[in-house]
Parts: C-alpha cells; sequence; structure tokens
C-alpha cells in the first residue's frame, strides 16, 4: 500500500538527510524504522505525509505519487495518514475530547470547528477511540494535566479519529518511562492487528523491535542499510548499524 | 590560500573601523572641548558663535591626531575592537587607551552638565524656595469643592484608555498573525507583507502618542476623540508587536500534529497556535490598558480630553489648590490601575 522509490532530502542548509532510499509496506505491516539519532528516520517518516517536502523519488501511497500533491489533494491524503510524536503535540489547555475531535478537522468545516460545533456522530465517534486507548472517564481533563503515557494515548486516540489507513509514529516512547512504553507499544500493536492499521514505527530500543515488529529497517547517514526479519538482527548488523562502541540496552 | 586571504582582508576591515572610531573620538572631543570648556567656561561667552567649519576643523584635527596615536597603545579603536593585545593577567580598564576612554567620558559628562543647565544657586535661591513653598502648600491644601468636575473628567480618561484598547485588540490579533515570522516568512510573498507590516507598525511605534494626539487633535478636534484616536494607534502598534512575538515563540509540535491531520491552515493556526498564546495575550492586553490609562492623562496635557486637559486648564491659571486635588485624583487611578492589572496578571499565570 505504500511504496518509495529512491527517496532524497536535502535540505535548503545543503545537508543531505535520505539517499536513495526504496522500500514498500504492504497492507497491515507493523514496520519498524532503527538507526541513531540524526540518520533521518524522523525526516523519512516527515517525507511520507509531506511534513517536510522530499527533494527527490517517489512516493506511491495506494498508488498516487504523494510527493507531487498540493493544497486540498495535499490535506486529503494527509488525512488518511494518521501520525504521533515523541512529545505528543496535543493541544495545551484544551480538555482529551477537544483533543481526539481535532484530528477530524479535515472533514469537519473550517467555521463549525472554530465554532466548537460537532455532530453527536464525531463525538460518539472520539468517545468509542477514547475508550479504545482505556482513557474512559478522562474526556473532560485538560489533556497536558496528563501524565506522559497517557498523553501519548490521547495522542493515538487522536490519529485514530483521523480513520487512518496507516499510522506514523515518530520514536512514541522515546520521552516514557520504560512500563508506559510497553502500554504504549501494546496499545499501537492493538491498534494494528484489530483495527488492521498498517503501522510505521521509528524505534530506539531494540528490545522493543524485537517483541513488537512485523519487519525492521535501518538507516545510517541517510542510507537504507538493513531491511529485514527483527530476529535475524545479530550482534554483527547490530554493530553495523549503531557504530563499533554501542552495547545494547534493554528494557523489560 | 583563501583562508589566508580572507583573514588578511577581515583585518584590514577591521583596522579600517578602528581608524574610523579613532578620527570620530578624537573629533568628539576636540569639538566639545573647545565649544563647552573653552568657549563657554572659560571664556564665558553667553552667545559664542557657531560655523560649520568648525566641526570641519574639529574632523581634521580628528585625523591628525588619530594617525599619531593610532600605532600606539592610545587608540581607542584599536583596543575596543580587540586589536590590542591583552595579556591575560593585564585588565583592558589599565590599558592606556582606556584613558582615552575615560577622558571622553568625563568630558561628556561636563558637558551634560552645562547643557542642561544644572544650577544649585537655582535650585537653593530664596526666590525659588518661596515659589516651591506656595506651591507644594498649595498642592497640599486641595480644593475640594471641584472633586466633582475632577471625577468625570478622570471618568472620560479611563472610558477613553478603555475604548483605545478595546477597540485596538481585534486589529491587532489579526495583525499579530501576519505580523508574525514563524507563520509568514515561508514564502517571498507573506515575507514582503511581513516585512511592511512591521516597518509600518516600528514607524507608528516610533512616533510619541503624545504627538499622534496632537496631530489628531488637529483632524478631529481638541477633545477625548483625538486621544483616543491616539491612544488606539500606538495600542495597535504596541500590542502587534507582543502579539506577534508570542506567537514566534509557540511550540511548533502542535502546529505539526495539526498539520499532519490534513487539517486547513485556517484550522492549524486555531488549533494550533491560539490556545498557545490566549493568556500571554490577555496579560499583555490588560497591562495595555493600565499603560493607556496613566498615557491619557498625559495626553490631556494637549488637548486630547480627559482629566488632563483639566489639569492643562487649571495649571495654565496657576490655580494650584485645584490642581492639587487633580493630581491627588490622577495618583489614585493610578495606583488603583496598577494594583488592579497586577492582581488581574498574576491570577491569570
Amino acid at each position: 500500500m505504500l511504496e518509495i522509490k529512491n527517496l532524497n532530502k536535502v535540505y535548503p542548509n545543503g545537508y543531505h538527510a535520505l539517499h536513495d532510499i526504496s522500500f514498500s509496506v504492504p497492507q497491515g505491516e507493523f514496520l519498524v524504522v532503527i538507526g541513531l539519532s540524526g540518520s533521518g528516520k524522523s525526516t523519512m517518516l516527515r517525507c511520507i505525509n509531506r511534513l517536510h517536502d522530499p527533494t527527490g523519488g517517489e512516493i506511491l501511497f495506494n498508488g498516487v505519487d504523494t510527493t507531487k500533491l498540493k493544497g486540498s489533494a495535499l490535506r486529503k491524503i494527509r488525512s488518511e495518514i494518521g501520525m504521533i510524536f515523541q512529545h505528543f503535540n496535543l493541544i495545551p489547555r484544551r480538555s482529551v475530547m477537544a483533543n481526539v475531535l481535532s484530528g477530524n478537522l479535515s472533514r469537519t468545516g473550517i467555521m463549525k470547528s472554530i465554532l466548537g460545533i460537532y455532530s453527536t456522530e464525531e463525538r460518539e465517534r472520539a468517545m468509542k477511540y477514547i475508550d479504545i486507548v482505556g482513557l474512559r472517564g478522562k474526556e473532560k481533563n485538560r489533556a497536558d494535566n496528563l501524565s506522559g503515557g497517557q498523553q501519548q494515548r490521547v495522542a493515538i486516540a487522536r490519529a485514530l479519529m483521523q480513520n487512518p489507513k496507516i499510522l506514523l509514529a515518530d520514536e512514541p516512547v522515546a520521552s516514557l518511562d520504560p512500563a508506559t512504553s510497553h502500554s504504549v507499544m501494546q496499545y499501537l500493536k492493538k491498534v494494528n492487528e484489530e483495527l488492521g492499521v498498517t503501522v510505521i514505527c521509528n524505534l530506539h530500543f531494540l528490545s522493543l523491535v524485537r517483541q513488537y515488529a512485523h519487519r525492521v529497517v535501518a538507516l545510517k547517514g541517510g542510507k537504507l542499510i538493513y531491511d529485514g526479519k527483527p530476529l535475524e538482527i545479530n550482534e554483527e548488523w547490530f554493530k553495523t548499524i549503531y557504530g563499533e562502541d554501542a552495547v545494547e540496552v534493554t528494557i523489560n | 590560500m583563501q583562508k589566508k586571504v580572507a583573514k588578511v582582508k577581515n583585518k584590514n576591515v577591521q583596522m579600517t573601523k578602528a581608524f574610523i572610531l579613532d578620527v570620530l573620538a578624537w573629533a568628539y572631543m576636540a569639538l566639545v572641548g573647545y565649544k563647552v570648556i573653552y568657549d563657554k567656561m572659560i571664556l564665558d561667552n553667553r552667545y559664542p558663535e557657531f560655523s560649520w567649519k568648525q566641526p570641519l576643523y574639529a574632523l581634521y584635527f580628528g585625523v591628525v591626531i588619530a594617525i599619531l596615536f593610532f600605532f600606539t597603545n592610545f587608540s581607542l579603536g584599536k583596543g575596543s575592537l580587540g586589536l590590542i593585545k591583552i595579556r591575560d593577567e593585564e585588565s583592558a580598564t589599565a590599558k592606556p587607551f582606556a584613558l582615552i576612554g575615560y577622558l571622553l567620558i568625563i568630558l561628556t559628562f561636563v558637558t551634560g552638565f552645562y547643557v542642561s543647565q544644572v544650577s544649585l544657586k537655582e535650585f537653593f535661591s530664596a526666590q525659588g524656595l518661596e515659589g516651591a513653598k506656595r506651591i507644594f502648600t498649595a498642592l497640599f491644601h486641595p480644593n475640594w469643592s471641584i472633586f466633582e468636575q475632577g471625577l468625570f473628567a478622570a471618568i472620560e480618561t479611563i472610558y477613553m484608555a478603555f475604548i483605545a484598547t478595546a477597540i485596538a485588540i481585534p486589529i491587532a490579533f489579526l495583525l499579530g498573525f501576519i505580523a508574525a515570522r514563524n507563520l509568514m516568512a515561508n514564502n517571498p510573498v507573506g515575507f514582503f507583507i511581513y516585512t511592511a507590516i512591521r516597518t509600518v507598525l516600528n514607524v507608528s511605534r516610533s512616533i510619541e502618542p503624545l504627538v499622534w494626539a496632537i496631530i489628531f487633535s488637529v483632524w478631529v478636534g481638541i477633545g477625548p476623540f483625538s486621544g483616543m484616536l491616539a491612544l488606539c494607534l500606538h495600542s495597535i502598534a504596541s500590542l502587534t508587536k507582543q502579539y506577534s512575538e508570542q506567537i514566534e515563540s509557540v511550540d511548533d509540535g502542535p502546529i505539526e500534529a495539526m498539520t499532519a491531520t490534513g487539517a486547513h491552515p485556517i484550522q492549524i493556526v486555531w488549533f494550533g497556535v491560539v490556545p498557545q498564546i490566549v493568556l500571554p495575550y490577555l496579560s499583555y492586553t490588560i497591562y495595555r490598558w493600565d499603560i493607556n490609562v496613566r498615557m491619557a492623562t498625559v495626553i490631556g496635557l494637549v488637548g486630547g480630553g480627559g482629566i488632563g486637559n483639566l489639569l492643562m486648564q487649571y495649571q495654565g491659571q496657576a490655580r494650584w489648590n485645584e490642581v492639587g486635588l487633580l493630581v491627588i485624583l490622577i495618583a489614585v487611578i493610578v495606583w488603583t490601575m496598577d494594583w488592579a492589572s497586577s492582581v488581574i496578571r498574576e491570577a491569570l499565570k
């Protein structure tokens, strides 16, 4: 469903972040992207929903090349791609409900959304996703008063509100403690298995990768150097991806 | 090789700058020394002659002296640009060039005193003290019979400031987005609009509201309306600047998240930016009202209506008891507004 061909990204300051990246993601897969900080993981993810503009190559999303889209066509494609972030990026001072509803902005009229007029159907759907991420009863709480793990679950519910075909997760557990990390990963797994949403997730911890990923790609210096099963990453591959001095840290 | 050339070129630029600084410093000292110290203080010329030849000669003098001293440690320009080596155990303030700096400051200080006509003789003269006693006595015996008149004028001032602020808010709110670099400077058209708005705002802000009040009092006639317009214009310019700076410092995260949902740019601003700026906006706005009340008093002095206008009238007639009452009223208003605005702003945090 997602096919990336010779993706290149050169930043305006001349930094070449991605070199000829090609891979494809079938429907329903849980794909994890690994690599050191600065290897281009975030940039690649942001090229998929065009938060960054690629400078070369194609990204085919259900057969449509997203790299050429503009205006409302681009917004339409973005609405089909959910995204969650390392720092959650919730709207501060707003309730959990308001945050989840904001996932539906592309389908709500501009005036309606500004005046806060949402249909019963939209509210019911928002409630359903709040339920799925286990936050029932918290919908009226201010989102920025929740714990980190809960905030990330609100972000997942917001992404689900978009009814996404694919979910991008940019280091979703990097600012969470180990126990909470597992809980958030469990919800991502649930979204992937029960709702059938394809997930592309950037991760740092190999222990999480082995536990949740169907398939792994690794980036190094903006190049794709590994594409395979998580359990096939041995000591040798680990040193190649993370460097000679790296030592694996596990979280349980 | 190329680097070396650049380095030499850079050094030459620094040397030229240092030399120009030296010339200007010496020329300034020569001119001030001649005009103030020699002409006024030593010869005590009441109306010293001035011709444009004098600054010109001072400049020639500056060039000559600068050339003489440029290659010594007395070059202030080289010293201040760091072209004179200072060893770690030495202090820059003890170097010869620092002496020239001190001389510059002392000369400016003396000149300042002279130009401001500072005179202890005037301050403590019998006649002067008599006058001060008269006005203070009157001020401390305010004429309460004009209390009502003063109160109504004060109310006019407060409402004038309020309306000026209220009209400024929506305009500044919209302009704030257009004047925010992070929202506008992504494309050439946006950058042009951003620059144009910023320039207009900076110019209108650099003209004091007092001057605007004079302009508007000619335009719409003397009275509260002209004062209100002056305050309003100044408030728009100031609030827009503060608002846009607030927008420029928002966290990009929510903006990114809203963009990723496929939201329209207007929705991105409303949901990604606005919730982050509401509180600081309120705080700035209340503070602006507080400032406007204070300014409204001053603006009344030049015909902007309100209590300042009244103050001007009584002051013109030398009716100090009435002035005394008005001063008390103004003090009470300013204290109250100051207190109220700080309480509200504290509560908003």
